[in-house]
């Protein structure tokens, strides 16, 4: 029972581009492909056309590593691509490609943190923290150490 | 030194200016492009006549079509 309830909070890649449909409202549909390129698990409406997307968003980093293969940079880890309809927004870590397409207007920053904040968590991150409304109650007492707990702080050197 | 007073339809104009600025502001940013992202998140564009570009673009035109709803 217990491993069940432990499982339940696991970011599995079946669920993590349904996880960032909940996450931002801009989000129309997400893919996540595996490092082979299959499709791993998809969210939002346009999870019926999943395996197009898919494909899509395989080629469109097939294409940036092409048209940045002579840049003395990195290779890209993320892309954001504005046409006239929307924009494209896709992260990647060796394991894992996130893809989104987003509405007209969506804030760029807010949607690859978004991305970056989803494969951290598959790559075994930390969890993403949802913020609750003051009404809804808390999981513990209201004391500081779980204040405390519930936002931590970063630290700062020894 | 101390700021001169500002009349209402001083403050009325300087209020308009920062609107269209925020809308100029806004439609730059939604304007076609393809952005790539370094590991440590410097941005960087991929200019409109590098190799590869119009695929791109094309890409996720495709991408963003497939979510258009049918106009009925």
């Amino acid at each position: 029972m217990s491993i069940l309830t432990a499982m339940a909070d696991t970011l599995t890649p079946g669920r993590a581009a349904e996880s960032l449909c909940e996450l931002s409202t801009d989000v129309r549909t997400a893919v996540l492909l595996d490092a082979a390129g299959s499709l791993a698990g998809a969210g939002g409406d346009g999870s019926e056309h999943a395996r197009a997307i898919g494909e899509l968003a395989r080629q469109l980093f097939e294409e940036v590593d092409r048209a940045t293969r002579d840049w003395d940079t990195e290779p890209p880890q993320q892309v954001e691509v504005q046409v006239p309809g929307g924009a494209v927004f896709a992260s990647r870590t060796p394991r894992w490609t996130l893809a989104a397409v987003a509405k007209r207007g969506a804030l760029s920053s807010l949607m690859l943190y978004d991305l970056r904040a989803v494969l951290s968590e598959l790559e075994g991150g930390p969890p993403i923290r949802r913020s609750r409304a003051a009404d809804e109650g808390t999981a513990g007492p209201p004391t500081e150490e779980f204040a405390a707990e519930e936002l931590p702080m970063p630290e700062l050197g020894e | 030194m101390k700021e001169k007073r500002r009349g209402p339809i001083s403050r009325a104009a300087g209020l308009a200016e920062g609107v269209a600025a925020t809308m100029r502001r806004m439609q730059r940013e939604r304007e076609p492009r393809v952005l790539v992202y370094d590991p440590a998140g410097y941005a960087r564009l991929v200019q409109p006549e590098a190799r590869g570009h119009e695929r791109i673009m094309e890409l996720a035109e495709q991408m963003v079509a497939g979510m258009q709803e049918p106009e009925s």
